[in-house]
């Protein structure tokens, strides 16, 4: 990535997994440089004025978020959300894996901020390397002075737990997390009160994505005016049918089709056909939205999201009723149960697909598709689990009738036949 | 949610469909619209427990909000737009009750719920008129049964968290519990196991489908061919408000009436289930004498002559030879015409309801009952129990103490065995048997800020370090309360209880004195105790045994499985010329008199009752008596006109008007609490000696085979066979397990109990709690010695089966003294 | 089955770790499932008893998250991803791979007791789709031909 990427140079090559590299990289300065030089207030400050937004899916400012919590309060929290389970999102665990102190500094400077003395980080499971090397991160700092009692000699003392979950995408989202973390079902709870008025254990709480943290760093070192410069940064997961799939530092704003080109391109012979900018719950968008900026509001504006800015790329070989059959799959497989919409339907949703994949589809099926997502908007569900449903559903309903049309009347499916009607070129 | 505070509360102002409404803040949206009539429809929203907001029924709009609210959990902010009604709403509101359908089977014309059924109103009200959903429902083995008393069918179960929140919040049993999740999600206890709770028929009454139905219920009734009549529960003594719900004479089920003060909405399982006695074809129908040695049917009119001629025969005797023992089964109208009948007619001081204290009990110096109303305890910080097993003896109790902790009181407790409570418990003080009277010396000592005895703590099993603190917090407590149990009361310690309990009492706590079932305060009240120079029951008993009676009236109590000593009751019986019982069964007591006089059940008259606070409320009438069966008031009007004294044959209301011209205070509604603790008694802060190296604990469970639960089938299953309990390493060192026959033998008798295995019984102890009435506890009992030894022996299996077990009775000859 | 000293051990020093005893349940449910294999009730009970909780709110727990075995499982667990990315690279061709050589189905285990099969949600390698995960291994872009070389490698162990 060059001298330009904030993060991932930490995780080029073998990465800067002991405390050595990484310090040699100029880790832990930053900490010092907030823990002994800039009150609290001018940290979270700083954080606001670089426009550092939360990378984990919702977009909420760092800067505002930690603003919320409460100053007097005598215990708080910061919950670091390492559960990175949402569809093609896979660059929390690259940090993990290979920049675990890039995490550990970025969770001192937030917790020195809000005023927190304990941190936990909620890795998921799978993640057996990714929380090993966070624990031996965690242990390192604390044996450097970086963790533990009077941080870099001052007031200020910091313990951080490294704690795994379950198997459970529900536990991504943030009240849910810390449902589990206290040990229950991680079943979303109700807002208010907020996580930064009660959160863990009733106190306050800030929650943030591994990625997020990982930027602050950066954030305090170049200040936020040329932090915000570059780009600001962001890292995207490419997946699908590109020839180079993998996490890329690019500015926001920059365009799908160059981040497509970014990873590769697509493969030989192939056309692109649609993509899902921001992770399975984003609007699927078609060649017609190529040139559309990965950035929050472009995406907006163009129906979809940023997301967790995961895009999943598909070529003509892709069949979308199969594609969004097997996204509102994972949504039933994952919803907690909780909330009728979301457990009843993606339910009705998984059956109806099933029914038209089976080749027992009748036209009026997909006004039925249609109805069963409405009922799951805007609010109906407990949380957004449910709300993630309907987008790329229903834009496939929009963009690919055909695709279903051809299902339901012939039983087969018209992209495996070589039927399909092609569409743009990348 | 929507509570009014006291004083002036600051309001806010919304509008919902255009109506402006005014509301305390805090209120919720939901019940704002309620509020001016407007309905939103809700499943998992219970007013008894914080809102949720998962069933997403109740959806509304907000203005300037972009998506949908659940008006549940939506606190009303002054100026907020809502919209209930307006057709974006209704639609969200139909395509979720669409949702919650697809799962629903159409099984309403055989479910119990039909008729009164949340689900099916709101389909009706609010529901899509068709379906779009062609495809598999969800299937699961249904029903399932989770026990004697309920019956889950899963495919029925809308999934509203109410029956899992009810274990957590209102009952904290953790009974029901949702498994898996997402479209898998099912409510169950775990792996389809029995369901283990005291409350669970309330997750009857608030299930909004018919996912939770009852067991004795299933298939009996609609809701529509049921009468509903208001009564109070006639088992523990908290008298909770119920409805008999009656078919053709019969009581086809109970259900919670709510009372707010009482039992609010909610109701124990031995109150939910334990009524089918009164319909039982054991039932007495017509009075029966003894003749050549049996008991034989008569007419009223030849027992009552009987009766007469016996009393008759000994007034001329003298005065004093009639012993009078029960009355807690009675109602307050008949325990008046009792009283005034051997006080006035007969000319006998010796009456007294308190058939199971022992002689020198504390018991019998104090009046029973509460000295603060049952809803003071969820605003008391700091409640003890001495000896107070409060779930099984009084469970609502337990319900009102478990709102204390939720509101940050610290119950703790003094006690022999650890409590089935115990995870809700600020501190557990388990001490060894019959030391719960010393250890509350020292509290009260370390109460008064004086020096504490280390050792004698430590020889009864508890920490000094545990007193100081439990101390510390009852002085700066509000309200703190004290229970003294019937364990504490019963078992070993003596009056200086009593003295514990008043300096505690000086130091600002309120003592309750936690004794006597049914209508216990009402006897008692209406005079059902010694007079001057009475006797107590004990005396009555001794007294009877030295030949010192003529006549023994016992109504409405079974002293041949209730006086802690069986040999005490036979002998009084043996030297007794004439025993009379009144009762609604042939109880061992009965079997041994001359006349027996068939009783009413609760459930068959009309008129008041008291419970443990002295709240004063009423009963009724709800189903036909049992054959002829009279009440014991009417028996005393009928004694009283063979005897040459005319009563007028009043009602209830006529009765109860002569009893409150008496009984300052006594009117409906009223609570008459006894007077704060007084009395001086004698400081023996000493521990009782450990006379072996099993001891012998008794006590009361929910669950037992009484007279009326053994007649009770879901009951008396829960019950179970009589049995021992014991710690795993005791029984282990014995040579028993679980579920393995044991004899148990005292010097006094033997009993042959199936073991019972629980790490809730200290080691060195056996637990034999009361369980059936033809395998009495009582029997190993002696009651001049309450803390008793006793030995364990196993049975071979080969040689008694578990069928012998479960018969085992005296009769049978098995279990004798 | 009644968990290991060293076992108990773990879990009594797990609580130590959290300031609220139901936090170390996740964890402590993982110490008793590598001591035992998987989860069965009588396992359950006794991790409640080591957290005083009450088991069925155990139990409710571990029924919730889909790496808790509440049925004995193979020596070896697959996790075959077929989320999106795999999906879209052949993990359907992969899964078919799998089940013929193990001759299972998803959610199944070889009757050998070395190998269950599950089918399973984003394991976030997406770079190494089709991808799956053998144990705490991930393997991936797969090839049936390298499907087979890594059930061979797994199956003596």
């Amino acid at each position: 990535m060059g001298a330009e990427s904030i993060l991932l140079r930490f995780t080029e090559g073998e990465g800067a997994v002991d405390l050595e590299t990484y310090r040699q990289a100029g880790g832990y300065e930053a900490a010092r440089r907030a823990l002994t030089t800039l009150a609290p207030d001018s940290v979270i400050d700083i954080v606001e004025q670089s426009g550092l937004r939360g990378k984990g899916g919702a977009g909420f400012p760092t800067g505002r978020k930690w603003k919320f919590i409460p100053k007097g309060a005598p215990v708080k929290y910061v919950v670091v959300n390492g559960d990175e389970a949402e569809p093609c999102t896979f660059k929390d665990h690259l940090l993990l894996e290979r920049a675990p102190h890039l995490l550990v500094e970025g969770i001192v400077i937030a917790s020195y901020a809000v005023g927190a003395q304990r941190a936990y980080v909620y890795v998921r499971r799978e993640g057996y390397l990714a929380r090993e090397r966070l624990e031996a991160a965690v242990a390192a700092a604390e044996q450097a002075g970086f963790l533990g009692d009077r941080i870099f000699g001052t007031d200020f003392s910091l313990r951080v737990v490294v704690h795994t979950g379950a198997g459970a995408y529900i536990a991504g989202e943030e009240s849910a997390l810390l449902e589990s973390l206290e040990g229950r079902r991680a079943m979303p709870r109700a807002r208010p009160p907020f996580p930064a008025i009660a959160g863990l254990y009733g106190k306050p709480t800030v929650i943030n994505n591994v990625e997020t943290l990982c930027h602050v760093p950066a954030v305090i070192h170049l200040g936020p005016e040329a932090y915000s410069a570059l780009g600001p940064p962001a890292l995207f997961s490419v997946s699908g049918h590109v020839r180079r799939p993998g996490i890329y530092e690019l500015p926001l704003g920059t365009r799908m089709r160059a981040l497509i080109e970014t990873a590769g391109g697509l493969r030989p012979g192939r056309r692109f056909k649609a993509a899902f900018p921001g992770g399975s719950s984003s609007a699927i968008l078609t060649d017609a939205h190529l040139d559309v900026p990965m950035d929050y509001e472009p995406l907006k504006q163009a129906g979809s999201m940023l997301g967790s800015a995961s895009l999943i790329v598909m070529d003509d070989s892709t069949c979308m009723v199969r594609t969004v059959a097997r996204a509102v799959a994972f949504y039933k497989e994952e919803s907690c149960g909780k909330c009728t919409p979301c457990r009843e339907g993606t339910y009705w949703l998984s059956q109806v697909f099933k029914r038209i994949l089976g080749g027992q589809g009748r036209l009026e099926d997909l006004e039925l598709l249609a109805h069963i997502s409405r009922g799951m908007k805007g609010g109906t569900c407990f949380c957004l689990l449910g709300d993630s449903v309907p987008p790329a559903l229903e834009a496939s309903l929009k963009h690919f009738r055909h695709e279903y049309e051809h299902h339901i009347r012939t039983g087969r499916c018209d992209v495996e036949e070589g039927v399909g009607v092609a569409v743009g070129v990348a | 949610m929507g509570q009014r505070a006291p004083a002036d509360p600051p309001t806010v102002t919304i509008t919902i469909d255009g109506r402006p409404v005014t509301v305390p803040q805090g209120t919720t949206v939901w019940h704002a619209a309620q509020s001016i009539g407007i309905d939103i429809p809700i499943f998992c929203y219970h007013d008894r427990m914080p809102p949720l907001g998962a069933c997403r029924q109740c959806l509304v709009r907000v203005e300037k909000q972009p998506r949908f609210q659940t008006s549940c959990t939506l606190v009303a902010e002054p100026g907020m737009v809502v919209s209930a009604t307006t057709p974006d709403v209704r639609e969200a509101q139909e395509m979720i009750l669409e949702y919650l359908l697809i799962n629903h089977p159409l099984d309403c014309p055989i479910c119990d719920k039909g008729g009164e059924c949340p689900l099916q109103d709101q389909a009706y009200l609010y529901g899509p008129g068709r379906s779009r959903f062609i495809e598999r429902k969800r299937d699961f083995a249904k029903p399932v049964s989770l026990g004697p008393l309920l019956v889950l069918d899963r495919e029925r179960c809308v999934l509203c968290w109410r029956c899992v929140r009810f274990g957590e919040i209102v009952a904290g049993d953790h009974a029901l519990k949702g498994f898996e999740r997402g479209p898998e999600s099912e409510i169950n206890t775990p792996f389809t196991q029995p369901v283990e709770s005291k409350f669970i028929g309330n997750t009857i009454s608030i299930c909004p489908v018919g996912a939770l139905t009852s067991r004795t219920y299933r298939f009996v009734s609609r809701p529509w061919d049921n009468a509903a009549v208001p009564s109070i529960c006639n088992h523990c003594g908290l008298g909770c408000a119920i409805w008999l719900d009656v078919r053709d004479e019969t009581i086809a089920r109970v259900r919670p009436r709510e009372h707010r003060a009482v039992n609010d909405v909610w109701l124990c399982d031995l109150g939910q289930f334990g009524h089918e006695w009164v319909g039982s074809r054991d039932r007495l129908t017509h009075p029966l004498i003894r003749r050549e040695g049996a008991l034989v049917e008569s007419s009223w009119a030849e027992a009552l002559d009987l009766i007469a001629a016996a009393l008759e025969t000994s007034r001329r005797l003298g005065p004093g030879r009639v012993g009078v023992l029960g009355g807690a089964r009675l109602s307050n109208e008949d325990a008046y015409l009792v009283r005034r009948f051997f006080r006035e007619v007969v000319g006998t001081p010796h009456l007294d309801h308190r058939t199971d204290a022992r002689p020198g009990s504390p018991s019998l110096e104090i009046p029973w009952g509460m000295r603060a109303p049952l809803e003071a305890i969820a605003s008391s910080s700091l409640l003890l129990l001495v000896g107070c097993d409060v779930a099984e003896e009084y469970p609502i109790a337990w319900l009102w103490m478990k709102r204390a902790v939720d509101r940050g009181a610290q119950l703790c407790a003094i006690t022999p065995t650890h409590l089935d409570i115990e995870p809700h418990l600020f501190a557990t003080l388990v001490v060894a048997p019959g030391a719960e009277g010393a250890v509350l010396a020292q509290v009260a000592a370390a109460v008064e800020g004086r020096q504490l005895d280390e050792a004698l703590l430590q020889s009864a099993g508890v920490e000094p370090a545990t007193v100081r603190p439990l101390a510390e917090r009852m002085r700066t407590a509000t309200r703190p309360m004290l229970f003294l149990g019937r364990g504490a009361l019963e078992r070993a310690a003596g009056v200086g209880l009593l003295a514990s309990a008043l300096r505690l009492q000086a130091a600002g706590c309120i003592v309750h004195v936690m004794r006597g079932k049914g209508n216990a305060v009402g006897a008692a009240l209406m005079g059902l105790l010694p007079g001057p120079s009475g006797w107590t029951a004990p005396e009555i008993l001794r007294q009877g045994a030295a030949g010192e009676l003529d006549v023994l009236y016992v109504a409405g109590a079974d002293p041949a499985t209730e006086v802690p000593d069986a040999s005490a009751w036979s002998a009084a019986r043996q030297s007794t010329a004439f025993v009379v019982v009144q009762e609604c069964f042939l109880t061992e007591t009965a079997r041994d008199a001359d006349v027996v006089l068939p009783a009413l059940a609760y459930a068959e008259k009309d008129g008041t009752v008291c419970n443990l606070e002295g709240r004063v409320q009423r009963i009724q009438a709800a189903v036909r008596a049992s054959g002829e069966a009279r009440s014991e008031g009417q028996v005393m009007a009928d004694l009283a006109r063979r005897l040459g004294v005319e009563w007028s044959a009043g009602s209830w209301e006529e009765i109860f008007q002569d009893a409150a011209a008496e009984i300052p205070g006594l009117a409906e509604g009223a609570v008459l609490s006894p007077p704060p603790l007084a009395g001086s008694w004698s400081a023996d802060g000493g521990l009782p000696a450990r006379p072996g190296d099993l001891v012998l604990l008794t006590g009361e469970r929910l669950f037992d085979r009484g007279s009326m639960t053994g007649r009770s089938p879901a009951i008396a299953e829960l019950a179970g066979a009589p049995s021992v309990w014991l710690h795993p390493g005791e029984a282990a060192a014995r040579g028993v397990g679980e579920g393995s026959l044991a004899e148990v033998r005292s010097a006094h008798g033997r009993l042959v109990l199936r073991v019972r295995l629980t790490d809730r019984v200290p080691r060195g102890v056996a637990s034999v709690p009361r369980s059936d009435d033809a395998v009495p506890v009582i029997r190993l009992l002696n009651w001049e010695a309450p803390l008793l030894a006793v030995t364990l022996h196993p049975l071979h299996p080969a040689t008694e089966g578990p069928e012998e077990a479960a018969a085992a009775s005296p009769r049978a000859g098995e279990n004798g003294t | 089955m009644a968990l290991a000293a060293e076992a108990q051990e773990r879990i009594r020093a797990l609580v130590d770790r959290y300031e609220h005893r139901q936090s170390a349940l996740l964890p402590a449910l993982f110490v008793a499932q590598e001591a035992v294999g998987f989860l069965p009730p009588e396992t359950l009970a006794e991790v409640a008893s080591l957290l005083e909780l009450p088991p069925s709110e155990v139990i409710s727990v571990a029924s919730f998250y889909r790496l808790f075995f509440l049925e004995p499982v193979g020596r070896h667990l697959i996790l075959l991803c077929t989320n999106l990315a795999c999906h879209l690279n052949g993990a359907e061709a992969i899964g078919r791979r799998l089940e013929e050589r193990l001759g299972i189905g998803p959610g199944q285990t070889t009757p050998d007791g070395a190998f269950t099969l599950r089918e399973s949600e984003c394991l976030a390698a997406c770079a190494l789709a089709p991808m799956m995960m053998v144990d705490r291994e991930r393997f991936g872009p797969l090839t049936a031909a390298g499907v087979d070389e890594i059930l061979d490698r797994h199956r003596g162990r």
